[in-house]
């Protein structure tokens, strides 16, 4: 097994569903991914490629030329149990005024982590971009300087605002702090039973992306990227449209929307651009995009689908697609407006806003689909606590978990430990997914009183003494 | 009195009595000449204010909502680049600023009890109209001349209702609230899915209890990030007196970093306003009473047997007893501004 631990990466992470014990295993192999445990002790030759810091770099330089090396060379066989792990602590890290808290999802030019303002105490997301690593990505830089001035003038509900931009350059990073968000509509989809979302909850959200969209035309922004990926939920189920890395601004003199270049993604790209049409009509684009993504929301389904990009864009290019029975009419015929192959006869902004489908709220379903789980935590608690809690209150060696209980895990534990935890843990969510959240959430409160132990500031002394103070 | 002009000629201005907004708005004590009555005058700085839909919305607000507990609005105006807001003058000022000029170790409980009924009557109001207040301190809560107790502050309010729903939970965070951290709910401050509720300001009650009782605002001098660590983990202040504050073997008060007064020490609350702080301060919102559950308390009950709070409030003096004492100062004053004016002029003359 242990030849493979240079291989995987961040690609088999998204692959495997996130269970507790397959992300333990993924942070085991990947060594660029934030771990919370990195093996120690290991067989000398290994240890320098599995620990942080210093490997990276010189993992990322490797990442190139790997062909012409002797692969072999660089793996020593090391047996499972051989390799221990150790908890990493959790080091409270600041950039600025911002507090650091653990990874929410990985796009292709780098992380996104939480963060949290630490004087108003705001919960942010982070996006962060690693100069090297823009560098090797053709048009890297330029876009994201693109995208940071876009990002800049424009403020609207429905589309994701800039609040801060850091540079670090001895660290060659850049930071792009965002509103926090829980998720994508992607990530949802894929937790919802069928992939699809019943009709009145992506009635909600199509209403907030078109009126995000004209909000943006009328910018002379074109996204270029609708999809669901890039559409984000906040805690409050606002959407907001999100990763403008290939949109395109107008000129203020320009005289229509006509546009050159299309860099989104395959599934959703128009037949114009499918069929590498010099020019096209730009706001026809997000159109059409946001046309498959009404279709995909629907009917958990794409309405043109191939093989390869070279398949896929061919049966765009033909512009013909089914639609599933079930779909009634208003939809049915929104749909294919949204989604005629000639640009100029598929529906406007303005057209679809006025459609007989949105204008009219389809009935309550039985469900809705719940903003899923992040590893395992349904409510998305800020991830940034652990490291707060390790920073004030860690002493002895004793740890806190995220609700603040002293936890008195041992420092070092083996593989098969490891996998005998975790399905302890499975086992034990299992029995406690009966009782409510405010079930739960009481009985911790009160255990916690029962485990508290010494600590060097404890609430206690702020009990006593901080009323005493003038402010 | 309602009536009021939209000039601001009519109002002159006699004194500052305070800043508020992060200092982007000046209050100041004002007489309306018209009709020859006392204001106060509070004028937002639009110039500086980045976020004015917050000045907005506290002003559509204040036109919707009537209460005797709740700072009226006489009128609202535009000039040049301020807004201008007169309101009544609330002679005794905020409660903080009782506590930090006659009070310094925490008001009596029968004060307290009169000002958290009224407080709590106006809570109880904008709750059932489907408003969260969200910064509910003692800074927001006023003091009229004749003793009752008044909320303001309602820039950092949220409806509860949206699109014609009575939402369960809310999960908006306040924007600007710096200044408010430390009073606001754990829940409020986790910002999860779980999100909070008007229980969120019963919470900030549970604070003002120990603010009043204090004299000093909770969490004080400490970092808002242990502030945070500190009220997720369940941890909350509590009223000092003979029975809290710790005691070693000897029975001395040995107070560890600050000395506590021998007032404090041997001082005693009723075991009903103990209960009463830590009831609103309870980790979970669900077990917290609501304010019309809390006006229920026979704590409260003891008011019709107590002296009015202007009384209890002695040796502080409202203002407009101030003003009267001191019309010299005013003639002063006016004086003063005078020149100060002048002085702008001949800086023209200052190559």
């Amino acid at each position: 097994m242990s030849e493979t631990m240079f291989n995987t990466n961040s690609s088999v992470e998204s692959a495997l569903p996130a269970s507790p014990e397959t992300e333990l295993v993924n942070r085991i192999f990947s060594v660029e991914s934030d771990e919370q445990l990195k093996p120690i002790n290991a067989a000398e030759n290994a240890e320098i490629w599995l620990a942080d810091g210093h490997g990276v770099d010189q993992l990322d330089g490797l990442d190139d030329d790997l062909d012409t090396v002797n692969i072999n060379n660089f793996f020593h066989r090391v047996d499972s149990d051989q390799i221990i792990y150790q908890t990493k602590k959790k080091q409270l890290k600041l950039i600025g005024k911002y507090v650091m808290g653990d990874l929410l999802g990985e796009g292709s030019y780098g992380k996104v982590k939480e963060m949290l303002d630490s004087e108003t105490l705001c919960r942010r997301a982070v996006k962060i971009f690693k100069e090297r690593k823009l560098r090797r990505i053709p048009n890297g830089e330029q876009n994201v300087r693109k995208e940071i001035s876009l990002l800049k003038t424009l403020r609207h509900k429905n589309v994701i605002r800039l609040i801060d931009e850091l540079r670090v350059p001895e660290k060659q990073k850049l930071y792009l702090v965002l509103e926090f968000c829980v998720g994508s509509l992607q990530v949802m989809l894929e937790s919802a039973p069928g992939k699809k979302l019943p009709a009145r909850q992506a009635h909600g959200y199509f209403t907030q992306l078109l009126n995000g969209l004209e909000y943006l035309h009328g910018a002379r922004v074109i996204h270029k990227d609708i999809k669901p990926g890039n559409l984000l939920l906040t805690l409050e189920e606002v959407l907001k449209i999100s990763d403008f890395g290939v949109a395109e601004t107008f000129d203020l003199f320009a005289k229509d929307d006509t546009c050159y270049v299309g860099q989104g993604s395959p599934a959703f790209q128009p037949p114009e651009i499918a069929n590498g049409a010099e020019s096209f009509p730009g706001f026809k684009v997000d159109i059409w995009s946001s046309g498959v993504t009404l279709y995909n929301i629907m009917t958990g389904q794409y309405p043109f689908e191939g093989d390869n990009i070279y398949r896929l864009f061919e049966n765009i290019g033909k512009g013909e697609f089914t639609i599933p029975e079930q779909i009634q009419d208003p939809l049915r015929d929104l749909l294919i407006g949204m989604l005629r192959k000639d640009p100029m006869e598929r529906f406007s902004l303005q057209q679809v806003k006025q459609h007989t489908w949105l204008n009219r709220k389809p009935p309550p379903s039985d469900y809705t689909v719940p903003i899923p789980a992040l590893k395992n935590d349904k409510w998305h608690n800020m991830t940034v606590l652990p490291y707060l809690y390790s920073h004030y209150y860690e002493d002895l060696g004793a740890t806190y978990d995220k609700d603040g209980n002293l936890t008195e895990e041992s420092e070092y534990f083996t593989e098969r430990e490891l996998n005998a935890a975790a399905e302890q843990l499975k086992q034990l969510t299992e029995q406690t997914n009966g009782n409510g959240p405010s079930n739960q959430s009481s009985s911790n409160s009160s255990t916690k009183r029962g485990r508290r132990k010494k600590r060097p500031l404890t609430c206690i002394a702020v009990q006593k003494f901080s009323f005493c103070k003038q402010s | 009195m309602s009536n009021l002009d939209i000039n601001l000629n009519d109002y002159k201005i006699i004194s500052t009595l305070g800043q508020c907004f992060e200092g982007k708005a000046i209050v100041s004590l004002a007489k309306h000449v018209p009709t020859n009555t006392m204001v106060a005058v509070k004028k937002f700085i639009m110039d500086m204010i980045k976020d004015n839909a917050l000045v907005d919305f506290e002003i559509i607000l204040m036109r919707q909502l009537l209460h005797p507990n709740i700072l009226p609005y006489f009128t609202s105006f535009v000039n040049g680049p301020n807004v201008y807001v007169v309101s009544p003058l609330m002679a005794y000022g905020s409660c903080q600023d009782l506590l930090n000029q006659h009070f310094n170790e925490g008001l009596c409980e029968q004060a307290i009890v009169i000002i958290l009924r009224d407080l709590l009557d106006a809570l109880n109001y904008i709750h059932k109209k489907g408003y969260i207040h969200r910064a509910i301190r003692a800074s927001h809560v006023l003091v009229s001349s004749t003793g009752k107790a008044c909320l303001t502050g309602f820039r950092y309010a949220c409806p509860i209702v949206c699109n014609g729903k009575w939402q369960k939970t809310i999960h908006s965070f306040p924007s600007s609230t710096k200044a408010n951290l430390n009073w606001l709910s754990p829940e409020l401050l986790e910002q999860n899915l779980l999100g909070y509720n008007e229980k969120s300001d019963i919470y900030s009650v549970g604070m003002v209890i120990c603010e009043l009782a204090n004299g000093s605002e909770p969490f004080a001098g400490m970092s808002s990030t242990l502030m945070l660590t500190e009220k997720v983990r369940g941890c909350t202040p509590q009223l000092l007196d003979y029975t809290t504050v710790p005691r070693d073997i000897n029975g001395d008060c040995s107070g560890g970093d600050g000395d506590i007064s021998l007032k404090i020490i041997n001082r005693r609350f009723s075991d009903n306003i103990h209960e009463m702080a830590a009831q609103c301060l309870n980790r979970e919102p669900f077990y917290r009473p609501s304010a019309e559950q809390l006006l229920k308390h026979s704590l409260f009950k003891t008011i019709k047997n107590s002296l009015p709070l202007t009384d209890l409030l002695k040796p502080a003096i409202p203002l407009s007893d101030r003003v009267a004492f001191n019309k010299e100062d005013i003639e002063n004053l006016d004086t003063f501004n005078y020149f100060a004016n002048l002085q702008i002029n001949t800086c023209e003359w200052d190559f």
